[in-house]
């Protein structure tokens, strides 16, 4: 029963009808959790391939094979560099922004409104936009670039490539951070910001000395996500460059998919997974600990 | 906010934070703006040089509109995005609602650990687990079906209505709940009929965010389906490889497939923000 001794202490408030509520989610969750990271860790040792299905077992072999991969390693790297560069932006760019439009000009609706819209965008919708706009042939990027003389290989090279996905990707992402620092900086009592202001010269002095600092807590969990999600990336630099020239331009998702979906290598493709996932696992770590402080 | 934070600041101040806002402004529609052209010029007028304003620089056409709506696969992938995006959504509410009343209501000591818990899905990153649910959905025959799509989608969002939702249950005041138990009334009831009518707000909420994030999903798409099931993100990533890219229809296909999130986003943009923090901002 939902009573006050419910919201006290627990106990056996409730009876079956709580644990009616929670289970089928959390079967859910088991199931297509836990069983798909029990699999992956099977095949990682197995020789798998589609067709044939499990051959026999190899031991670390899939292992030593990704771990001696340079176009492994080189995805690794590839992601880690889209995220140091992608996400540092989208924070700054995002809070900035917020802070901004948090001024109360006239107007400011408006701009949040506009600011906040390309969040839900398709990331493979924007990366085949992106072609587009990347082209020299036509495109509008590259036509005022070679107008101030500058020349970028968008599709030739894989940094170019890789600097294109990123700066798609921080068009779509900063308004993520971007309503989120809005809600961290709306939450900050207005009196705060009065006080200050008699004291502070401008409104810069304000946002780095008063609105940083209080909205630090909420913004480290916006950059943790922003970090997952970037770590995650696959349509948006898929659709953008079809992870070439070559290979150049294959995030970790996009590498894993390939060996999975082309290849069909799954035992390898799974020993991938899991190598990944150690990687990540100290970012991940480092988010619940955050959560954890964040949420109650 | 008080606005002396803008009247108390410098005239120069003023103008740097809007020509700012401006620029950015600018920044975000252009990609939009550059699209919504390209999709009513024909092939001539797109590498035409200074064709830039429809009906003043090029007279505009509808036909690469017309070439996409009439493609039967284009046509397809739009009505498996819906039915697969609806569904997800659908059966996330259904499952993840319970719970997170259940956990907001009953578990105040253990509430927050089994949260926690259920985000863990949401930050694992996809491709890790795409080959065993390649084979999942080829044991189920679901492979290319909207029903195997909306089941892994359900799983991946699962965390979002359950971390949503809870954080809404506990802020709706149990006083009603509390006399309504005096009253007579059983779990079932107070649940169905008190608490989830004060929730509808939250529950629109996460609709619209699990609607979004299925609907943009790429990875599993591209791998679990070939044509009958291809959402819209798997269909643009086959035609992009088979026909490459043709600038006009790209722009509209790129249209129709940004639209209804961003769409449905703006009903609820003042409280996405919670959201998508999973309650770590209480905006």
């Amino acid at each position: 029963m939902a009573g006050r001794a419910g919201r006290r202490r627990g106990g056996d408030e409730g009876g079956w009808f709580k644990y009616a509520m929670l289970l089928p989610a959390v079967a859910w969750v088991v199931a297509f959790t836990f069983f798909p990271l029990i699999s992956v860790l099977h095949f990682s040792f197995a020789s798998y391939v589609l067709g044939q299905g499990i051959t026999g077992y190899v031991g670390l072999q899939n292992y030593f094979n990704v771990l001696t991969s340079g176009e492994f390693w080189h995805s690794i790297a590839i992601t880690a560099a889209y995220v140091a560069v992608a996400v540092p932006l989208e924070v700054v760019a995002g809070f900035l922004l917020a802070w901004l439009v948090s001024l109360g000009a006239p107007g400011s609706r408006v701009f949040r409104s506009i600011l906040g819209a390309p969040l839900f965008t398709m990331g493979v919708a924007i990366g085949y936009l992106g072609v587009t706009l990347y082209t020299d042939q036509g495109g509008p990027i590259t036509g005022v670039l070679s107008w101030l003389g500058i020349h970028i290989p968008w599709f030739s090279t894989g940094w170019g490539g890789i600097l294109a996905a990123i700066i798609l990707d921080v068009w779509r992402w900063t308004p993520f951070i971007f309503l989120i620092a809005l809600a961290a900086i709306g939450s900050i009592p207005a009196s705060i910001y009065e006080a200050a202001m008699l004291d502070a010269g401008s409104h810069w002095q304000i946002m780095l000395r008063l609105a940083v600092p209080l909205a630090w807590p909420v913004m480290t969990v916006a950059i943790l996500l922003r970090v997952i999600e970037a770590l995650k990336v696959f349509g948006l630099p898929f659709a953008l460059t079809s992870g070439g020239p070559g290979t150049s331009t294959q995030v970790f998702s996009i590498a894993d998919y390939l060996t999975t979906i082309q290849f069909f290598d799954f035992g390898k493709g799974s020993a991938m997974g899991i190598v990944f996932l150690i990687l990540v696992s100290a970012i991940i770590t480092f988010f619940f600990r955050q959560m954890r402080r964040n949420i109650d | 906010m008080g606005d002396i934070l803008w009247t108390g600041s410098s005239r120069i101040a003023r103008y740097v934070a809007y020509v700012l806002l401006l620029l950015a402004a600018f920044w975000v529609i252009f990609p939009v703006l550059w699209a919504l052209v390209n999709s009513v010029k024909t092939v001539a007028d797109t590498f035409r040089t200074g064709a830039l304003i429809p009906f003043l620089t090029f007279h505009p056409t509808l036909a690469p509109w017309r070439s996409v709506l009439g493609d039967p696969q284009s046509r397809q992938a739009l009505l498996s995005s819906t039915l697969v995006s609806l569904g997800t959504m659908a059966f996330v509410l259904v499952l993840g609602t319970p719970a997170a009343y259940a956990l907001a209501r009953f578990f105040p000591r253990r509430s927050r650990d089994i949260t926690l818990w259920f985000l863990s899905q949401r930050v694992l990153p996809p491709a890790v687990v795409l080959i065993p649910f390649y084979v999942m959905m080829v044991a189920l025959g679901l492979i290319d079906t909207w029903i195997g799509l909306i089941l892994c989608y359900s799983t991946f969002n699962l965390a979002f209505g359950v971390v949503i939702m809870r954080d809404v249950f506990r802020g709706i005041s149990i006083e009603i709940e509390e006399s309504a138990k005096v009253e007579g009334a059983n779990p079932w009831q107070i649940f169905m009929l008190i608490a989830l009518p004060l929730a509808v707000d939250g529950l629109i909420v996460s609709a619209v965010i699990v609607f979004a994030f299925t609907w943009n999903e790429a990875l599993f798409a591209s791998a679990l389906t070939s044509q009958h099931a291809a959402t819209m993100p798997a269909f643009i990533l086959a035609s992009r490889s088979t026909r490459g890219v043709d600038f006009n229809t790209a722009s509209v296909n790129t249209l129709l497939a940004i639209a209804p999130p961003v769409i449905l986003s703006f009903f609820v943009q003042r409280f996405l923000a919670r959201g998508l923090s999973f309650g770590a901002v209480k905006g």
